[in-house]
């Protein structure tokens, strides 16, 4: 077995890591891992102040601080029926912005572009591009600067409470940030040409679903009180556990996400794929000059979108600060419920953010915070996936590592969100066997014989389930009466399944892989007659508990009998399931 | 630059668990950020560079709290590595929001209310701990985040071979300092008198009370401190609470301190 492994995913905010097994010519298992340890921080805000909540959810993480302030905010402001003024709302708004621009250009200059160019880090790409890392240091500052002014200091600023702000700007300081905003348009255009232009890599390419909020009035923002998909879905923000769906990985301190079944990705990428039409102006020219069917399916894309996003940001800023400039500075709202529920949804920088509390007797009673690296943590595997797989076809093994890194980072992943990074690893021999024994110890598996009984060594899933019914097992399935009956599933929804089949991994016949059902589902190259009658009838959460025990066949021609090497290797997989 | 890099000082900077907002914060020195990183040898730092390298250092920054057993063993390794150890933020110094659960029994319920059942495979949970509860530390930046004049005049005082000079004194003095007026006579309850300064009274400057997020102050007469809001008539289990959500074990140890009981 070969592992490729990153334990250490650097340049990206938090610590976690990617790993990929690949045994043979098959990639058998893709992990992205959260190594942060758990901050239980749902279960802390209980019993707190609605202001003591606002005060702490910041500190899930540095670099979304203020859209988690933001979206704890509207969520809070919602159960308590706090309706805030509208220079409230654009002060909040110009803050967001400030956070995109501060996020996406640390992202795109500081962590992603390193590889594009062949640098370590930006420091050291300073030396051939200076004046670019310059500009973009002074970006990002400009960012900083704006979270500084509107929150009070660059990372956890307190100055956005509940029904307003503790201060707001002085008009010279409004049109100083409308003035640098101007100014720094050339550089601007100059990143969206940059990254929109930049080389990315294909073997990573598939469809997903995208999801982000739906901004008011058909306009491009990054705040809303409906979720959008890419699939033309709406759900209001209310039923936002209808997208989310969250399970735990024993992998992962970060839960997981799926919608009916698929994984789906948030982000940059998301919105420009799900609200780039409403874009307008000069981000609405690149969005013309740049966008692709590409963007729809290449994760690595979420660069370019970043980059859109913050010609788009600074293009608002000046909008916003006009409209402010003609408001007066609003006390605070005050509020006297005790009692409420709310849901605040925003866009942190890499994507949908979900904060939802309820209060009892002037107390947080329940939270519940979904953040966008947990949401993307299911397609940050599948992309990997695809890619190693893609790479390992193309004999390109040595490329699977930078690759999964060039993923991993592309999602901006926010490891701080609960959540280092790439490692390939060769399986060991017979890995099968502990496979194997893992999801015996789990819980008692379900085994399903797959094939034709007439043409040879397809035959071996249908010969082996046979043998193992004669050995007194129970719970053994054929595929024909599976077809027939879909029962015998459906009763062992918490039990691993396992089928039985021939697969051709273009490996030494005989040889024996187990791998999850996903991956098979996932892999073109081993795609497979299993694939309709149980993708209709599996729950997410069955399929993710699914494995293939496959075993490389010889021959599938008709009329013939097992071969050699597959009977041997069908004796040794019985021996190893009745031990 | 190469010519130089062995004189240089050979630094490491670590995150463990919390928000990598300390890190965060380093790379926000936008305009003094390259000449840090020409100032001195920057081993490893996994938010800004790939190169990493786990030698032998002269100091070693950590910010985040122990947290998994694998943050166990990292932790007692950078201590055999660094000739020096310096906490960095509220996490690393006193176990942040993350260790509100002091009690075992606690932490594990809630715990298990937020995984269910699952086994993780990777790491095992530990309860969250500061950096000191598993090994010596020599110097401690205190904040959430940590503020940018205060680790840059560290680490401009290290370059030079001095210890950190750290503010000793209430949030109130800087408070003074900027000529706000105080909050408690407005009968707000405002943390400002029990909590370290650093941040340059940055709430109050902002019309908003200090939520205590540098930590408990270390000083003497920090129980007349406290004695001083109780006479503003707050409630002494609200101060608790309200200080406990960011000073995880600091504020157990700074009660155990008004009890005059050894720690």
């Amino acid at each position: 077995m070969k592992k490729i492994s990153i334990d250490h995913l650097a340049r990206v905010e938090g610590n976690g890591g990617i790993s990929a097994v690949i045994d043979g010519k098959v990639v058998t298992e893709v992990r992205f891992s959260i190594y942060e340890g758990p901050r239980l921080i749902e279960r802390l805000t209980l019993g707190k102040s609605p202001e003591e909540d606002i005060n702490i959810v910041p500190r899930i993480c540095a670099i979304c601080s203020l859209s988690h302030k933001y979206s704890a905010l509207r969520a809070m402001e919602n159960a308590l029926a706090v309706k805030v003024p509208s220079k409230v709302a654009l002060f909040r708004e110009l803050m967001h912005l400030g956070e995109m621009i501060e996020s996406h250009s640390l992202h795109l200059y500081y962590l992603a572009l390193p590889d594009y160019v062949g640098f370590p880090n930006a420091i050291a790409m300073a030396s051939k591009y200076e004046l670019e890392v310059k500009i973009a240091i002074e970006m990002k500052e400009f960012g900083n600067h704006i979270m500084k002014t509107a929150s009070g200091r660059y990372i956890h600023g307190e100055n956005p409470v509940i029904g307003g702000f503790g201060k707001f700007p002085s008009k010279e300081e409004l049109i100083w940030i409308k003035s640098r905003a101007i100014q720094f348009m050339p550089f601007v255009l100059k990143t969206v040409n940059l990254f929109c232009e930049l080389e990315y890599p294909d073997c990573p390419e598939d469809d997903t679903i995208y999801a982000s909020c739906n901004p008011d009035r058909k306009k491009y923002g990054f705040a809303g009180d409906e979720i959008i998909l890419s699939t033309g879905e709406t759900i209001k923000k209310e039923d936002y556990k209808d997208l989310t769906n969250e399970f735990v990985v024993s992998h992962s301190y970060a839960k997981r996400s799926h919608y009916k079944g698929e994984p789906y990705s948030v982000g940059a990428l998301a919105r420009i794929n799900n609200l780039g039409e409403r874009l307008k102006d000069e981000a609405g020219k690149m969005y013309k000059k740049y966008f692709n069917p590409r963007w729809k399916k290449n994760p690595l894309l979420n660069n370019a979108a970043q980059a859109l996003e913050i010609l788009y940001s600074f293009e608002r800023i000046p909008e916003i600060v006009d409209k402010m400039l003609k408001l007066p500075d609003p006390p605070l709202v005050k509020y006297k419920a005790k009692e409420g529920k709310g849901v605040g949804i925003v866009e942190a920088p890499r994507g949908l953010l979900i904060h939802s509390y309820e209060l009892s007797d002037g107390l947080v009673s329940q939270t519940d915070i979904v953040t966008p690296t947990a949401q993307n943590a299911e397609d940050i595997e599948r992309y990997c996936y695809i890619a190693a797989q893609n790479l390992l076809d193309k004999g390109e093994e040595n490329k699977i590592r930078d690759s999964m890194e060039l993923i991993v980072r592309a999602y901006d992943p926010c490891i701080s969100c609960s959540a280092h990074m790439a490692e390939v690893k060769k399986a060991p021999e017979e890995d099968w066997k502990t496979k194997l024994n893992d999801i015996k110890n789990k819980s008692t598996p379900i085994f399903v014989g797959v094939g034709k009984h007439d043409r040879s060594d397809d035959g071996a899933g249908i010969e082996l389930a046979l043998k193992l019914r004669k050995h007194g097992v129970s719970d053994v399935w054929l595929e024909s009466e599976i077809v027939e009956r879909e029962a015998p599933l459906k009763n062992g929804l918490h039990r691993p399944i396992i089928f039985l089949d021939a697969v051709d991994f273009r490996d030494k016949p005989g040889k024996v892989t187990v791998l999850p059902l996903h991956h098979v589902f996932s892999n073109s190259g081993l795609s497979h007659r299993l694939l309709p009658f149980i993708s209709d009838q599996f729950s997410y959460m069955q399929l993710r508990n699914s494995f293939v025990l496959g075993i490389q066949p010889e021959s599938i021609k008709k009329g013939q009998k097992i071969s050699g090497s597959v009977r041997k290797a069908l004796t040794q997989v019985l021996e190893q399931i009745m031990k | 630059m190469e010519e130089s890099k062995r004189d240089k000082l050979k630094i490491g900077i670590y995150e463990l668990t919390g928000c990598a907002g300390d890190a965060l914060l380093i790379l926000d020195c936008e305009k003094e950020l390259i000449d840090i990183f020409k100032a001195a040898d920057i081993q490893s730092f996994l938010m800004a560079k790939s190169d990493n390298t786990d030698g032998e250092l002269d100091f070693a920054f950590v910010e985040g709290s122990v947290s998994t057993e694998k943050e166990e063993k990292e932790i007692l390794n950078i201590r055999k590595r660094a000739k020096a150890v310096v906490a960095i933020g509220i996490c690393a110094c006193f176990g942040g929001i993350q260790a509100t659960f002091l009690d075992k029994k606690d932490w594990e319920d809630n715990l298990k209310k937020v995984y269910g059942d699952v086994k993780m495979k990777h790491t095992k949970p530990v309860q969250s701990k500061p950096i000191d509860a598993y090994i010596k530390v020599d110097y401690y930046l205190p904040g959430c985040p940590i503020g940018k004049e205060q680790f840059l005049s560290t680490f401009n005082r290290i370059l030079r071979g001095n210890p950190p000079e750290l503010y000793r004194f209430p949030v109130c003095v800087e408070c003074k300092w900027n000529e706000n007026d105080c909050l408690l006579n407005k009968d707000i309850l405002c943390l400002g008198p029990v909590t370290r300064a650093g941040c340059g009274s940055i709430c109050i400057n902002y019309n908003l009370p200090c939520v205590g997020c540098w930590g408990p102050v270390e000083e003497a007469n920090l129980a007349s401190e406290f004695q001083l809001l109780r006479e503003k008539g707050f409630d002494f289990d609200f101060i608790k609470k309200k200080m406990s959500n960011f000073s995880g074990t600091g504020m157990a140890d700074f009660l155990a301190k008004l009890k005059g009981e050894k720690k």
